[in-house]
């Protein structure tokens, strides 16, 4: 990885960079004045929390300002050419043939209705760089090296046809089709299970790598960035903060922002371990089968228990149906076999057949804050509802329950009573998912992926929340996830689920400790570590880099 | 050269020659256009031509300047928080708006306004206009300018009703179908597909010749044609609401199906539902004047637009230009929706502006 870059080398050079948005009809500045150096070959990643201005900067590389922003000052020379004064007409024809884009979702970027390899050759025929024929021939080179499985065939796939994790390789491969100087990867991984990010992290890294193509790596996720850039440049609020070579960057981080995120993952509480005095558990999910309508089975024979006052988590790649438990519990699917019992006794198995008793005891906090509460109603009646509806609390007692709620979770009730879901940043909204399930008066919550939309920083200030609240309340949470760091750091029992399967169950530490099953083996490996090497080395573990593609693929 | 065509010139050229120094490309590129046009247009019509021009350019800056100063009026008496909604109208919609407005208070207050009864015979037919009858009389003798007041209050008062009717029973329809789902909602659609299935027109004339023309029964089948539209809009945006998580979390609240609608669906879809009033409203309208104007919808001796261009016929083979103003009546008032409508489709779109 260690390479030594001269100036004669420099590819892309950002000076003075300001970008500002338009909001509320006005212009306000988003990015204060970012430097940016990079050489041919070079991969840097770009890292910081989310509204720090990375993308906003992956798309000023390529002279791109979005719509609602605009490059109020600074320079951007692409290869001695100036892009800010560039005509449109001539960064157009840089776009696509010199400097690629590569976008965070694959599957919202491919258009559905075209073939694969129809809108990988577009560009180099376009460009005239190759003839239809040539640019098929190699783009299924490409896919084969980056190990896409069928290369020969897969191409001529629509894009709903292929899974997530090999979009993004063909997107990849597509970024490559004109060689281009410059690939700009937008979070390219964010959105994938870990067992597939592996695969795709290996792609990518080899074809920078072969190509000696430079890049810029956009991302969230300190441990990706740290096995894919030979520089990291730390940024916050439009600022840079710091810029080093990855290994002295993960060494000794040199101001306190860095140091902030560095130590994020550090967050770690007690495990619990079942009570023995012979309670029940608050949910107990009995040898459940089901199947959406007229389809395959997809849960088979799943069972676990939930004692009060714990955490289980709910491990496995999506698909293995942690969400369709989910929705088990809480009646949206009833299940064809089996039985979910709530404190001893059965839960009738459609929630249109619950008494509000009953619904009250389950609540939910979804996965996308933003689709989880209506952008619409204000912040007091999406908390005030449930306690209106099930404690039938009026007027002053009402207001007061819920500035009580808004306590708990930690916003300041004065300041969020009246506004709107959309007003409120990505945690904020999490947290009033978070008082909405609170506000019935739950014993139990089920927890879907909370966290995995947010930024590490603030994904921990969620988690110490809803362990505060553990405490305090006695609550139970079901916490489905795919980040096997959440389930370190909060869960009490561990459920590992594919295919619909419960495959491995038992408290964390068991769990994380050797023997294990082969699967729950792949995911705990397949978590990016800090290590630098850690990428290099688990190849090398896995042996043969054919392997990592099929252990994932299956 | 007449003076006229001396100064016509000099203007233009002079207000090209200061959109070019100010560097406003737009209009420069429009006025100098306009002054080469000008030049082909003076030889081939000569001075009247020009003069048609002048009092084109002079209306149109009328509207524009009557729009801009509306529009100032209504950002001054509304609240802050629709003032900076107003501030994003361009004119066409401002302008829209002032008709809108103009139509309402002749419609309300037309007993006042209208200097005559509306089925008032004060004259010889036909009779041709003069001070006291600023648009001639009819076929019977009656004032048109006062029917054409009256005009406004019965169009567009039956259309509004029937509008709203069809609207109340559309989007209630549409509403149901989406949160019950299953068969309902195949009925529901089934049932829409049935009545969009006959042409409207031919559909409205059967009804009305079976159930008399009554104006219960016109606003009832009217109402009816329209309802399938709306449902089929209705039923879209709130099937993209419905999967939302925070239904799935109201239902398992245990939420009611009423409480669905009311509180968590309406909220998110009423701008497309606002922007399709408007344009559903034209086409009611045109079909009810369509109506009438075949002899089927609103009665003589009511005044109405649609029936008031088939009275007042005749007249056209003479070169009177009389029969047209109801027409025109009926252009500027579905032009004038159309464009507030256009502005709310573009705000609801969430399109932005470069």
């Amino acid at each position: 990885m260690k390479k030594k870059f001269t100036d004669k080398d420099v590819l892309l050079k950002i000076r003075g960079l300001k970008i500002d948005g338009y909001s509320d009809e006005t212009w306000i500045p988003i990015i204060k004045g970012v430097d940016l150096t990079l050489h041919r070959g070079e991969v840097m990643g770009l890292i910081g929390e989310s509204g720090a201005g990375k993308s906003t900067i992956g798309a000023a590389a390529m002279g791109y300002a979005r719509d609602g922003t605009r490059i109020s000052e600074g320079s951007i020379e692409f290869d001695g050419m100036e892009l800010t004064t560039a005509s449109e007409g001539e960064r157009r024809a840089l776009r696509g043939s010199r400097i690629a884009y590569v976008a965070q979702s694959a599957a919202a970027s491919f258009n559905p209705a075209h073939k694969i390899i129809d809108q990988h050759t577009e560009a180099p025929v376009h460009y005239r760089i190759q003839k239809r024929m040539e640019a098929q021939e190699d783009a299924m080179e490409l896919y084969e090296r980056l190990r896409l499985p069928n290369p020969q065939e897969i191409g001529f796939r629509y894009p709903h046809q292929v899974s997530g994790g090999q979009l993004q390789r063909a997107m990849t491969a597509m970024a490559m089709s004109c060689r281009p100087d410059l690939i700009i990867f937008d979070e390219p991984t964010t959105a994938l299970d870990v067992t597939t990010q592996i695969e795709v992290l290996a792609a990518i890294r080899d074809i920078v790598d072969q190509f000696n193509t430079a890049a810029i790596y956009i991302t969230h996720d300190l441990a990706v960035v740290a096995q894919m850039a030979d520089t990291i440049k730390v940024l916050l609020k439009g600022e840079e903060v710091e810029e080093a070579p990855t290994k002295e960057m993960l060494d000794n981080p040199r101001e306190d922002y860095t140091k902030s995120l560095w130590a994020v993952r550090s967050f770690k509480r007690d495990q619990k371990s079942r009570p023995t005095d012979g309670t029940q558990p608050v949910i107990s999910v009995q040898n459940i089968d089901a199947a959406y309508t007229g389809g395959v089975k997809v849960l088979d024979d799943v069972s676990f228990d939930i004692y009060p006052g714990m955490t289980v988590a709910v491990v496995g790649e999506s698909g293995s149906g942690k969400s369709t438990t989910a929705r088990v519990i809480t009646g949206l699917l009833p299940p064809t076999e089996g039985q979910v019992l709530f404190k001893g006794d059965p839960l009738p198995p459609r929630y249109q057949d619950r008494n509000r008793d009953q619904l009250r005891q389950a609540q939910m906090i979804y996965q996308m804050a933003d689709t989880a509460l209506n952008p619409k109603v204000q912040i007091n009646e999406i908390i005030g509802r449930p306690a209106q509806f099930y404690s039938g609390l009026r007027g002053q007692a009402l207001k007061q329950r819920v500035d009580e709620l808004l306590d708990l979770i930690e916003l300041e009730p004065a300041r969020f009573y009246n506004r709107y879901p959309p007003e409120l940043s990505g945690g904020q909204k999490q947290r009033i998912g978070i008082a909405r399930a609170l506000a019935a008066e739950p014993d139990f919550i089920i927890c879907d992926e909370v966290t995995s939309a947010l930024d590490q920083l603030v994904a921990e200030g969620i988690l110490k929340l809803l362990d505060r609240l553990q405490r305090e309340l006695g609550l139970a949470y079901m916490f489905i996830t795919h980040d096997l760091a959440t389930v370190r750091s909060i869960a009490d029992e561990v459920v590992v689920m594919q295919h619909g399967k419960v495959v491995e169950q038992g408290p964390k530490d068991e769990m994380f400790k050797p023997p294990h099953h082969p699967y729950t083996d792949l995911l705990l490996s397949s978590v990016p570590e800090m290590d630098p090497d850690w990428l290099t080395t688990l190849l090398e573990e896995r042996g043969g880099v054919d392997n990592i593609g099929d252990a994932a693929d299956v | 050269m007449s003076n006229f065509v001396i100064g016509y010139y000099a203007a233009l050229i002079a207000a090209s020659c200061l959109a070019a120094y100010y560097q406003n490309r737009k209009v420069f590129m429009l006025l100098f256009s306009l002054t080469l046009v000008s030049f082909v247009l003076g030889i081939i019509g000569g001075v009247p031509a020009l003069r048609g021009v002048t009092i084109f350019a002079g209306l149109l800056a009328l509207a524009a300047g009557t729009s801009y100063a509306f529009r100032e009026f209504l950002i001054q008496i509304s609240k802050p928080g629709i003032a900076k909604e107003l501030r994003t109208a361009p004119l066409t919609a401002s302008f829209g708006m002032f008709v809108i407005f103009t139509y309402a208070i002749a419609g309300i207050f037309a007993p006042w306004i209208a200097p005559y009864g509306e089925s008032e015979v004060i004259a010889q037919t036909f009779a041709p206009p003069d001070e006291n009858l600023l648009l001639g009389a009819d076929q019977l003798g009656r004032d048109i300018f006062s029917r054409i007041i009256y005009g406004a209050r019965n169009s567009v008062g039956l259309a509004l009703v029937a509008t709203l009717l069809a609207f109340i029973m559309g989007a209630l329809g549409g509403l149901l179908a989406a949160v019950k789902g299953g068969w309902f909602d195949q009925l529901m659609g089934r049932v829409a597909d049935v009545i969009m299935s006959v042409p409207s027109l031919i559909f409205a004339l059967l009804m009305l010749s079976i159930f008399g023309t009554s104006l219960i029964v016109i606003v009832i089948v009217v109402a009816v044609i329209y309802s399938p539209r709306v449902f089929r809009l209705t039923r879209a945006v709130a099937g993209n609401i419905v999967v939302m998580d925070y239904i799935e979390a109201a239902k398992l609240r245990g939420e009611g199906d009423w409480y669905l609608i009311r509180k968590e669906i309406l909220p998110n879809s009423t701008a497309p539902l606002v922007a399709e009033f408007g344009l559903e409203f034209c086409f009611v309208f045109l079909l009810i004047a369509g109506l009438s104007f075949l002899g089927l919808g609103i009665q003589p001796p009511t005044a109405d637009w649609g029936s008031m261009v088939r009275e007042n016929a005749t007249l056209i083979s003479f070169g009177d230009i009389t029969p047209l103003i109801p027409a025109a009546a009926i252009a500027l008032l579905t032009v004038a929706v159309n464009f507030v409508v256009d502005w709310m489709l573009f705000r609801s779109s969430g399109l932005k502006e470069q």
